[in-house]
Parts: structure tokens; sequence; C-alpha cells
């Protein structure tokens, strides 16, 4: 029975990704397009690491710019971005922009004086127009090689992590609230649980990667408990990892991962089940579970690959902040981080075009796409759970970058991952931080 | 005895090994999308069980009824021209509320599937149909129901069809381009270095000069050379001859200094000459191993009788080395056709120029869930160095035993 359902889960989606989106022109977008020069037969040249739909969201967006300017758009994507970009900068084969995934090369590349500084005006226009608009200013800001810091990386597109995933279907028939703050969530939680119902569904299996879910409840959570200087100091490690801020934020995930009567199957499942297999708890009948907190992608991993959030069996909300620790509404995501890597007139004219509400109102028209921008016409957004997603990046006081891809690999993607299972599996908090404080003192 | 059946089986067993990807590589491309997604290659020669969606009518087609018939393939089959789906109706999944036993005055979901036969109660009205696909949908008054949408599993019979590989060649422009690109790289990537490497062999084989058994151990130990240590020198390289050229094309041509004419670093011709140098060592050393074992006399006689050192290569080694240049070339065709970091580094980036290496890599991206497209592309991609080595095959023997094997 189960394979069958499996089997047409398959079939289902296969409709719907054949479906398609109808391409009516994304660049007819409510808000309408500043003037921008006129670049006629320039060429400007992009690398990045989207492919695919995102690669053509990509270019459909730029075509807008294209139209409306003369200039002529080349985008190469690679899954080898990181690598080939390395060897394009330092061999004078550069593009006009890169795309860097991730801060932490972006930041290298800045040290090696490979990117042109975007200036102030941007980054001041940045700080006012984006949802936590300073953070984001702060993710793409980094030093060159004299130590002089520069803003040089432009935020567009971005992932939102502090979801919390649950079935509209069961909250009705039980009579639950969405919550607002973490109070009340940990007292539904509790309600649930004095219901006879199991609030959590936790996995962090991941292959070789598993305990990067942890890391991302243990970034979430420190978001909540301490101050986001707290957060940065953390990542870079000026604050220690086994300090107290850290073991505490530690605990409050232990309260919910290590908590038996919380997490479907118990505790002990937690470091043995998928990250992929739990959310798929939600729509068990009986449900396993009545909430999953996981980031924006993992609606993917649903039975039905997604189309339970069009049908309405599949919900989410924001994983809400202590009203008592009045720390705003914090927001752990990613974004990718758009640099100049060569400068010409038409490039600067290409970050101006990013500037503009149009720009981005023409991706969120076509599929999945994020953007803190304010003033961006929210009615543009291609389905209501990407609309809703957008708000709490708009709303958000506070953005923080994955703390994990942050750190060195050897933490980030190692030991803070590992360390993490062993928590799950029984470790005690203290003894975990020391370790990964331990590892992170080894690569110094 | 044992011997030879031992050698048979383990012959097989390889031969199956090596068969087996190409099979399902050939299937898949053969198969419907929703077949490739949702089942093994192997299930694709009998007939499997596989969802289908389907709807009872269209919209508005019925008024006013108390019965309404149709057939599920039909239905399934409406919009379709190929992959027409056949078989044997095993079960519907129904889905619908029902009472709770449990919660007076409360409904439950309940997910079942229903075998042929069975009668369910689908918006008040019954619902029977067949193994062959006839349904039946009887109200016990007129009514107007609209459509439902049904999940349906069907012992389907095996069906192919092309549809992957039309898509792929004349939909999208990309396959095509990648085709050409391949082309325009791997052929001057063959017969450049083809070409110097004979010269070389020869040279190193039948020319006396100082110095010349050290070259050719500098040449055979350049083999070991990785060649991803070399991208980064090469690429500063050919930036540094592209800026060159730039200026050049500016002084002679008077044009503005914008894309016009700047002339691009990463090209094929930057490809051409990588490969040449990567694809040299090897060849000479090949070449230079079978002109070496040419029969002595007949090269003393050539110079006795007044020809020149061109005259005794062109006219002499050159027919007599076909076996091994056909050789070389197959190796350096397979290796430059194949490649994707060379091309991934050194090659043009823009969508029009990609290698098909490059364009499969990309597609992993894009087709990760159309199985069919990609392997259709991969096909595609594998049919030329199979007609080349096919055509070539009986001097690819001769030339590698000449190397190793010197008889006399």
């Amino acid at each position: 029975m189960t394979m069958k359902l499996k089997t047409l889960g398959g079939a289902a989606f296969a409709a719907v990704a054949s479906a398609g989106l109808a391409s009516a022109d994304v660049c007819d977008t409510p808000s309408k397009l500043g003037d921008l020069g006129s670049f006629e037969g320039e060429v400007i040249t992009i690398a990045g690491s989207m492919l695919g739909t995102d690669e053509e969201f990509l270019t459909n967006t730029a075509s807008c710019f294209e139209k409306a300017t003369g200039a002529k758009i080349q985008y190469s994507g690679s899954r080898d971005f990181a690598a080939l970009i390395v060897a394009d900068l330092r061999s004078n084969n550069a593009p006009n922009i890169a795309i860097f995934p991730q801060p932490g090369l972006a930041g290298d590349m800045a040290k090696e004086g490979h990117l042109v500084p975007l200036g102030d005006d941007l980054a001041k226009w940045m700080a006012a127009n984006y949802g936590a608009g300073q953070s984001w200013v702060d993710l793409g800001t980094y030093s060159d090689a004299n130590g002089k810091e520069d803003f040089y990386g432009f935020a567009f597109k971005m992932d939102l992590k502090s979801l919390v995933w649950y079935s509209p279907e069961q909250f009705e028939d039980n009579g639950y609230d969405i919550p607002s703050t973490m109070e009340e969530l940990i007292a539904l939680s509790d309600q649930m649980v004095a219901d006879g119902n199991t609030p959590w569904c936790i996995g962090i299996e991941s292959g070789n990667a598993t305990g990067w879910t942890a890391t991302d409840w243990m970034e979430d959570l420190m978001l909540r408990t301490a101050t986001p200087e707290t957060y940065d100091r953390w990542v870079s490690n000026d604050l220690p990892f086994n300090s107290a801020e850290v073991v505490n934020a530690m605990n409050v995930f232990g309260q919910f991962s290590r908590n038996d009567d919380y997490v479907a199957g118990g505790a002990a499942s937690v470091a043995t089940t998928s990250f992929g297999d739990a959310p798929k708890g939600l729509f068990t009948s009986p449900p396993s579970c009545m909430m999953h907190r996981q980031a924006s992608f993992i609606s993917g991993f649903f039975p039905n690959k997604g189309a339970e959030l069009a049908n309405g069996e599949a919900d989410f909300f924001y994983f809400p902040p202590y009203a008592s620790a009045d720390l705003g509404n914090p927001v752990l995501g990613a974004g990718t981080l758009w640099t100049m890597t060569k400068d010409s007139p038409a490039t600067r004219a290409f970050f101006q075009f990013m500037t503009e509400a149009s720009a981005h109102e023409a991706w969120m028209s076509q599929g999945v796409f994020l953007t803190a921008r304010k003033g961006a016409n929210l009615d543009a957004y291609a389905t209501e759970a990407l609309r809703k997603q957008g708000e709490i990046l708009t709303n958000a006081t506070t953005f923080r970058f994955d703390a994990s891809d942050l750190m060195p690999g050897a933490i980030g993607a190692g030991a803070f991952w590992s360390e993490m299972t062993a928590f799950a599996n029984g470790q005690d908090a203290q003894t975990t931080a020391d370790n990964i404080q331990a590892a992170w003192d080894a690569i110094k | 005895m044992i011997n030879k059946t031992l050698s048979n089986v383990v012959l097989a067993l390889i031969v199956f090994i090596w068969v087996v990807p190409f099979v399902a590589l050939v299937t898949t491309s053969l198969r419907s999308e929703t077949a490739s997604k949702t089942s093994g290659f192997w299930t694709a020669y009998t007939p499997t069980e596989l969802g289908h969606r389907f709807s009872t009518h269209d919209k508005g087609s019925v008024e006013n009824v108390t019965l309404i018939e149709g057939n599920i393939f039909e239905r399934l089959n409406m919009d379709k021209e190929s992959f027409r789906v056949s078989g044997e109706v095993q079960s519907i999944l129904f889905k619908g509320r029902i009472p709770d036993p449990d919660n007076p005055g409360k409904t439950k979901l309940i997910r079942k599937l229903v075998p042929a036969g069975e009668v369910m109660d689908v918006r008040g009205g019954d619902f029977v149909f067949q193994p062959n696909g006839d349904f039946t949908w009887r109200f016990e008054e007129a009514s107007t129901p609209k459509p439902k949408k049904m999940d349906v599993f069907i012992d389907q019979n095996p069906v192919f069809g092309s549809d992957a590989y039309e898509q792929v060649l004349l939909n999208d422009k990309n396959v095509p381009n990648a085709l050409i690109s391949s082309f325009i790289v791997t052929i001057p990537a063959t017969i450049i270095p083809i070409t110097i490497a004979a010269f070389a062999a020869y040279a190193f084989a039948w020319m006396q000069f100082p110095g010349r058994d050290w070259l050719f151990v500098i040449v055979v130990s350049l083999m070991v050379v990785p060649t991803q240590l070399a991208f980064l020198p090469v690429l500063q390289g050919f930036s540094g001859i592209a800026s060159w050229a730039t200026a050049l094309n500016q002084w002679l041509t008077d044009c503005e200094l914008n894309d016009t004419c700047q002339v691009a670093s990463k090209s094929f011709a930057g490809l051409w000459v990588t490969h040449t140098a990567f694809g040299l060592p090897l060849a000479i050393y090949l070449l230079r191993n079978y002109i070496v074992g040419l029969p002595k006399e007949l090269l003393q006689s050539a110079r006795i009788d007044g020809a020149s050192h061109l005259q005794i290569f062109t006219k002499i080694i050159v027919p007599l080395s076909v076996p091994a240049l056909a050789s070389f070339s197959i190796f350096q065709f397979l290796w430059v056709w194949n490649d994707l970091i060379v091309a991934l580094y050194i090659g043009p980036n823009n969508a029009s120029d990609l290698v098909f290496p490059i364009l499969l890599q990309k597609q992993l991206g894009t087709f990760k869930d159309q199985l069919h497209l990609l392997n259709a592309s991969a096909v595609i991609s594998m049919i030329v160095p199979v007609i080349v080595f096919l055509s070539m095959q009986r001097y690819f023997i001769r030339g590698l035993l000449a190397g190793s094997v010197k008889g006399g």
C-alpha cells in the first residue's frame, strides 16, 4: 500500500512539473522600471551556480534589463561555480558579475582583491530598503587585502529557514491556534502532549552530512536566546563555542529534541531519522506529529512533493521568538550575493536595475524566489505560500545567515554536525560545546 | 578446457557489466516521462503497474443524468499522440470522508485501494469499473456531477516512443548547438596533435641530432603532468594573449574599446592548443615506437636513391604508419569528445558554445527529474564516438599492438 502511494505521488508530481508555468511577459510588473541609461551593444557576463529553472528565471529577469538598456547579458551557470570562479578571477578572466551562493568564498575573493566595491550609496540604499537591511549589508561587507572594509555583495534571491510546517486540517480538528511567541509554541507543544498527540517530527540524519538540521535548530535558537551581536561573535568564535550563551541555546534545543513526549518516535529516533523523511510524519494517518521546523525547501520532500501547499494540506508559520527576550523578529536564512568582478558602466547599471522593485517583481512572478526588498509588490509572488514567506522576510528585524555555512569547513561542515548528532544521542550540552571548541582551537 | 570456460564466463560478465548501463540509457530515453520517473528501466519490457490520474468526464458535458459511462483508457489517452496507455486496470485509490465511528458527528478521511468490480460511493453515486477500463457511475436521481479526478493503477503494457529525441533535437536548440561545438573542438584537436606528432616521431626515430635521446625522455616524462595542474597558468597565458590581441585589433581596426573588438580569452582556439599540448607526449611516444620498428632497409634504400627526409616521411613513413595514426586519432578523439574539465576551464562559456559534456552536466541540474530527456542527450553524445570507434576499429588493435610487441 505504501509503495503504491509513493508511485502515485511520483506520477502526480510529474503532472505538476510538466505543466510548467505560463510564460506571460515577466517584465510587465506592477512597479515601473526607472531609467537605467542606454548601453546598446554592450555585453555583461554573469557567472553563477544557478541551473535549470533558476537559470531560466534569471535570464528572463535579465531580459527586462536588456529590453530597457539594449545591453546583452550572458549568463553561464555551472555546478562547479566555486572552483571555476576562483580560476577565472586569478587568471584575469573575470566575468562582470559573479553570484556567490555563500559569503565565505566571496570574502576570500575580496581579500585577494578580485571584487570591486559597490559603493556606500548602494549599501545605504540596501540598509534602508531591505527587511533587516543592515544585516544584509553586513553580510556583503568584507575586508580587502589591506584590511579596509567595503560593501561588495548585493543580496538578491533569498531562502528562509525559520519556518514551522504543520497540517491545517489537524490544527483545526484539534482546535489549535498558530502560536505567535515561543512561550505560546511551548505551551502548544505541551497541550498537544496532554491531548495525546506528538508535537514534533525531528530528523537529522543526512548521510555524511548528518547533523546539519540540528545546527539549523541551534542557529534559530541562538537568535532567539541571545542578541544578534552575540550570534556574530559566536560565528567568528570571538565568543567561544562552550560559553554559557551557546550551551544555553543547545539546552533549549534539547528541551525539544531530547524530550520523548515531544518527538515522534522518541528522542532516540532523532539521529536516525532522515531529514527528508521527518516531515512525512505530518501527513500519515493518523499523523505521527503535528509540527516540523525546517527551511522553505522542505516542501519538495512532502509525499506529494509540495502539492500539499497548493491544496491546503500543509502550511507553515514563522518560528516565533520569545516575547520575554525582546529580541525583535530574527530570521535565519540564506541569500545569493551578487558581486562585481569587472567594472563597467553597464554593470553598474545592472546593479541599479537590481534595486528596482520591478526587477524583484519580475522574478517573484515566475516561481521560487524570495526577496527582502520592501516596496516590491507582494501580489507579484507566484504562489500564496511564497507570498507568506516573503512577508516574513520583509518583516524581519534581524536577518542572519546560516552560521554553519559561515564557520570554517572543519567546524561548520564537520565538528558542529557530528557533535550535534552526539548531542541528539544523549551527550550532554557542555561536553558537546567543549568538543566543538576543541576542534576549533585545533585549526587555529 | 576449464580455463577456457572460465575466461568465457569472465568475458561474458565484463560484457554484461558494460552493456547494462547502455541498455538502461537507451531504454529510459525511449520511455514516457511518467514511466521513466516512477519505475526502473528493467520494468519497461513487461507489463508493469503504474499510477495515472484521469478525470471522469469533461466539464459541462453532462447534465441531469442518472448514468455516466466511459472508458478509463479513452479518458487517459485523450490528448496523447504517443505513449498511449493500455493494459489492465488494477485498482483505484479512493479518497473520501466517511462518518467517524469514534467521534459521532464528525467525519474522517479514508484512503483505500478499490479493486475492479467493487462499488464505491463517489459524490453520492455508485462508481464501478472493469479491468478493461469501462466504468459506470450511477445516480439514483438525475444530477449534474462535477468531473471527478481519480488516481488509478494500471498493469500497463510496454510502450516506447521517440518523443524525448524529438524534444532534445528539434525543440531544444542546446543539443544541436553542443553537437556542432563538440565537432568544432574535437576535429582540429585531433588533427593538429597527430600531424605534429608524426613529424616529431619520425625525427626521434630516424634523424640523428645531438641530445635526441634526452629530448625524447623529457617528452615522454611530460605524460605524467596532470592536466589540472596547468589550468591556472594556461588560463593566465590565454588571458595575456587575448588582451594583447585586443590591443592589436584596436590599433588595426580603430574600433572603440568595447566588446566588439574584445578578443575572448576563453575560445575554441584555446581548447585546440590545450588539447594539442596535452595530447602530444603520448602521441609522440606511440608513433615513435611504431615508426622505429619499420624495416631499416626500406629507409636506407630510399636514402640511397636520393630521397630527402620530407620525401621519406610523406612517401614511406606515413603510408606505412596508418594503423598507428588511426589508433592514436581514436584515442585523442574519444578523449577530447568526452572531456569535461578542460572545456569547463578553458573553453568558451556562453550558452551557445558549450561542448556536449558540459551540456550534459548542466542537464543533470535541469533534467534531474526528466530522466528521459537527459538519457536521450546522453545517447546522442555516445553515438559519435561509437561510429568513430567502429569505423576505425580494425586499425585500432593493430596500432595498439604495434608499439608493444616487436617481433621483427
